[in-house]
């Protein structure tokens, strides 16, 4: 059986790179950088994403000395990648938002689902009956045509796995919001999946 | 509380699925799903879709961005 010393946890390596230790930092880039490239991308597309990317360790370093230790560095961490994006989002030219509401769930005069029980469950098999990469391209192709007021919540919370309340904090949303914006992400990007396997949502 | 029909079940899916709503609600939407094979089909999907857009975005770092990463950093320090 081989014992591996525990790693030192983030915090402290926090603390040691405030302190101007180059190790521990170096230490915490190696241990969330391919998370932040991954978060980037699906914030912004994988053409900006080493930028934010190079923004947010950078911030980072010299914010280091103002990270207190009261969050968990991974969530600081995480709401400097968030602005990172944010502001280079902001600095590309707008593109066109589309809403995507024809992806939105239909339903007949007394409410009930238009279709049927087989056609409602079909895009939860998107991945049996589309080719990988296609999948992972429109992935891609989708997420850059979600409004960002549905994208960020929906990256943070379903893709990146953070609590409601944690992204509420990191967007200065109410958690009600969160899960209303969330939701209203997941319905638009379920019908187009639906779509993506030739169901008309 | 009004008899629940698709369309407020579904208005209602996130909401239950973070455990918010009050019990009431929560029983008449369990009732509702309970008889209705359209609604049940409707929440596999919804369920699955976070599940299918996070595995097809889930992009590697690659080793050039990698190494250019690293590489700005020591350059910041110096």
């Amino acid at each position: 059986m081989v014992v591996t010393p525990a790693e030192p946890g983030d915090e402290l390596l926090a603390a040691q790179a405030a302190a101007g230790d180059d190790h521990a930092f170096e230490q915490l880039v190696s241990r969330y950088e391919a998370r932040i490239y991954r978060l980037a991308c699906r914030l912004t597309s994988e053409t900006e994403a080493p930028d934010v990317l190079q923004e947010t360790f950078l911030q980072v370093y010299r914010n280091l000395r103002t990270f207190r230790g009261d969050s968990r560095f991974g969530t600081w961490l995480y709401r400097i990648a968030t602005n990172a994006a944010m502001m280079n989002r902001r600095a590309r030219a707008r593109r066109p938002s589309e809403p995507l509401d024809q992806f939105l769930p239909r339903f007949d005069a007394r409410g009930v689902h238009t279709g049927t029980p087989e056609e409602l469950q079909l895009p939860s098999r998107a991945d049996e009956l589309l080719d990988r990469q296609a999948l992972a391209e429109r992935a891609r192709e989708v997420l850059a045509r979600l409004p960002d007021m549905y994208r960020d919540p929906f990256v943070l919370r379903d893709l990146e796995d953070l609590s409601t309340a944690e992204v509420a904090g990191m967007l200065g949303l109410d958690p009600a919001a969160v899960r209303q914006r969330v939701h209203r992400a997941r319905l638009m990007l379920r019908g187009y999946l639906s779509d993506l396997v030739g169901v008309r949502p | 509380m009004k008899d629940i029909v698709c369309v407020t079940g579904v208005e209602l899916l996130n909401d239950y699925l973070e455990g918010v709503l009050t019990a009431d609600v929560r029983a008449a939407l369990d009732a509702h799903v309970a008889g209705c094979q359209r609604c049940a089909a409707f929440i596999d999907s919804y369920r699955a879709t976070p599940r299918l857009l996070k595995e097809a975005t889930d992009a590697a770092l690659p080793d050039d961005i990698q190494r250019s990463l690293r590489a700005f950093l020591r350059a910041q320090r110096h």
